[in-house]
């Protein structure tokens, strides 16, 4: 009897102080903030507790509280369920957040609501523990909606600006579409297994699984933005960058592939799903990483990168490898938000300047800034033995050498070239070259909570990868035996792409294009997708249901069917038949004529 | 044949002559139309009466039944007209337009 549950469980009670203190004096004074950041930094020490614990003895922990009521033969009770997922990534989390936490105490800090803002980020993060730790498919809808709705509150923080408005509606209406199936596979899983327990639900055979595994592909595809239901993450850049880094980066959206991971033993055995998962996620991948080419706006760039390794993560769980997509979630998370912190520094520099065609020549007056971008986007494009290199490059690796869809494949190698393209068009256009930018901002990067902060990820980015893929406990078997060829693609497609992408930044630096072609079109308008989506399917349920409602009985049936139609057809056949020009005194005439001839041809007749 | 016949017979080719031959208004055709048939009914009646078809009693009746139906028919035909054009002139029927 250790005392793994008790860290655990203290850990996450202590995320729940500052809520709890909100009615207090404390909530008021402007020490919140940093009472908030050091709650979470001894959170993420003490369940790093239980993690070592985790690593050296491989113990998992299933924690049944409170029987919280009992519908007919459905028990529903509070349940934390500590295994592989969860213990890991609790503590990556933490460690993300206290530096999220700390950053955007610089960032937002002429703020004058910015204890609100602290409380609703320490929410978001309660509830994503929340989703992490359930046990039971109710507690993680609980998590899974508590997100989406802070996730709403976050993105619209600066109310008065109508895109944000409209930026946080458009991600709840997404994300609901993704509840409609996650609550078909709930809805399935008690209709036919009786039960939301995961253990119930993996012990229990049942030859078809298609349905719920569906409804939870669904719910995926609305919260991780996979493409269908995308267009809500770039537009979530809306909201103040600290949101951007935690929610739509490193916790919120792998929301979607977490629910798959946990249902890895449903999935291993149906092929289907399987192809589905990889298809869709090697679509997302390669539409997200085309739209982030010809962005302008650096918070985008990024956050349809974040798009296109959520599809790699999709992938992964395409060729049956949760745990690979759970090792890139977590260092993902690292690198980033380093990405969106540095944005966020750049951009607050330059007084709020976002459009990188503004920026440039950062290299001198930010030099901390620009070694994290470059050391961020190496990572991200899996640079050897840095952080992404572990999950991002094992997981090429595995599914070069997997007996997969082999269009599936040549779609994500494709997109990691064009990760490392995209990554080249930001550091190109942000850092080097001369200055585009008002030259009166003043450039400093050296406030402490910035610096810091940025540092600890910086860290995380670089080393977190080896320290984390060392200690975990082996679950699937690698590949080990490849030939050369196959080993180095990624390494070989990433190049091609930082060169290509550098060559012809360079080459076209300062040409000017008058007219767009239909490619760049296609790309920086996010391929017509929210252009047509948002118009064209309400436009057309509103009319016909509004022809259905006033025209259908009305003008169809009474007037149309039987009046009108027979007398418009009627005429249109006469006009066509006749051939007569409306002679009518003669042809009576002519009437006249034959009766009186016959009558006297025929009166004289023998 | 009896005078009686004769007359009636006469009374029919006058009206037959004048819904053949007409100089302008259709309706001139049409109120001789309904003397043709007013010359069949009697025409009818008096034949019936005086050889006892007893069985074919009701026969002018439904004569008179039909010829309504294609006075209305006609009246309407004519109204047609006259809303298209605002007269009855015959001469307004050279176009094959509706």
């Amino acid at each position: 009897m250790n005392l793994f549950i008790f860290f655990m469980l203290t850990a996450m009670f202590i995320l729940l102080l500052p809520i709890i203190m909100s009615n207090t004096q404390l909530y008021k004074n402007n020490l919140y903030p940093h009472y908030v950041k050091t709650t979470i930094s001894y959170a993420f020490t003490i369940s790093m507790i239980p993690a070592m614990m985790f690593v050296s003895s491989g113990q998992e922990t299933i924690v049944s509280n409170w029987h919280w009521l009992s519908i007919q033969t459905l028990k529903l009770s509070l349940s934390f369920k500590l295994d592989y997922f969860s213990i890991i990534f609790i503590p990556v989390a933490l460690f993300v957040t206290w530096s999220i936490m700390e950053f955007s105490m610089w960032y937002m800090h002429t703020d004058p609501y910015i204890n609100r803002f602290f409380k609703y980020l320490l929410m978001f993060l309660i509830t994503m523990m929340i989703l992490v730790t359930a046990n039971n498919l109710f507690q993680l809808f609980i998590g899974w909606e508590g997100v989406g709705i802070m996730s709403f509150l976050l993105i619209g923080w600066w109310y008065g600006r109508a895109d944000a408005n409209t930026a946080a509606l458009q991600a709840i209406l997404y994300n609901r579409i993704g509840d409609v199936g996650f609550i078909t596979a709930m809805a399935w899983f008690l209709a036919n297994m009786n039960a939301w327990d995961f253990q119930q639900i993996f012990i229990t055979q049942h030859e078809n699984l298609n349905i719920p595994l569906l409804g939870l592909l669904l719910a995926a595809t609305g919260k991780s933005a996979q493409f269908g239901l995308h267009p809500w993450l770039p537009s979530a850049m809306e909201g103040p960058t600290p949101v951007s880094a935690l929610l739509h980066s490193s916790t919120m959206v792998v929301a979607g592939v977490f629910l798959l991971i946990r249902f890895y033993p449903l999935m291993e055995h149906n092929k289907t799903m399987q192809t589905l998962t990889l298809c869709l996620g090697a679509i997302t991948t390669l539409f997200t990483a085309i739209c982030a080419l010809t962005q302008n706006d650096i918070k985008k760039i990024v956050a349809f990168s974040t798009s296109s390794q959520l599809g790699l993560m999709i992938v992964t769980i395409g060729v049956n490898q949760p745990h690979l997509a759970f090792l890139h979630i977590c260092t993902h998370a690292f690198f980033k938000a380093m990405l969106f912190m540095c944005s966020g520094s750049i951009i607050h520099s330059l007084n709020d300047e976002q459009d990188i065609r503004k920026m440039g020549g950062l290299y001198k007056p930010m030099p901390f800034t620009t070694s994290s971008l470059i050391i961020g986007s190496l990572a991200l494009t899996g640079m050897p033995f840095l952080t992404g290199f572990y999950s991002k490059d094992l997981i090429i690796e595995t599914a070069n050498t997997s007996y997969t869809n082999a269009w599936a494949l040549l779609v994500t190698l494709i997109a990691t070239s064009l990760t490392a393209a995209y990554s080249t068009r930001i550091m190109f256009f942000a850092l080097l070259g001369q200055p585009r930018f008002n030259s009166l901002s003043p450039i400093n990067e050296n406030n402490p909570h910035l610096i810091n902060s940025i540092k600890r990820l910086l860290i995380g980015s670089i080393f977190a990868g080896y320290l984390i893929s060392h200690n975990i406990p082996p679950t699937t078997i690698p590949q080990m035996t490849m030939p050369h060829y196959l080993k180095l693609t990624a390494l070989a497609v990433t190049i091609t792409g930082f060169i290509l992408a550098l060559e012809l930044n360079l080459a076209a630096k300062n040409l000017k294009f008058k007219y767009p072609s239909n490619l760049f079109k296609f790309s920086n308008l996010l391929g017509y997708f929210p252009i047509v989506m948002h118009r064209l399917p309400s436009t057309m349920s509103l009319t016909m249901s509004q022809k259905s409602a006033s025209m259908l009985l009305d003008m169809i049936w009474l007037e149309n069917v039987l009046p009108k139609s027979i007398s418009h057809f009627q005429m249109k056949m006469s006009t066509t038949v006749s051939n007569q020009k409306g002679l009518v005194k003669l042809y009576f005439l002519s009437f006249m004529i034959t009766l009186t001839l016959s009558l006297l041809l025929l009166s004289f007749h023998e | 044949m009896s005078m009686v016949y004769v007359n009636m017979f006469l009374a029919f080719i006058m009206s037959l002559m004048g819904l053949l031959m007409y100089r302008s208004h259709l309706m001139s055709s049409l109120l001789c139309l309904e003397g043709m048939m007013l010359s069949l009914f009697i025409m009818m009646t008096v034949t019936i009466l005086n050889n006892h078809f007893t069985l074919a009693n009701m026969t002018p009746i439904i004569l008179l039944v039909f010829a309504a139906c294609e006075a209305a028919l006609g009246l309407s035909l004519l109204v047609m007209v006259s809303n298209t054009y605002g007269t009855d002139y015959v001469q307004n029927l050279n176009l094959l337009q509706c």
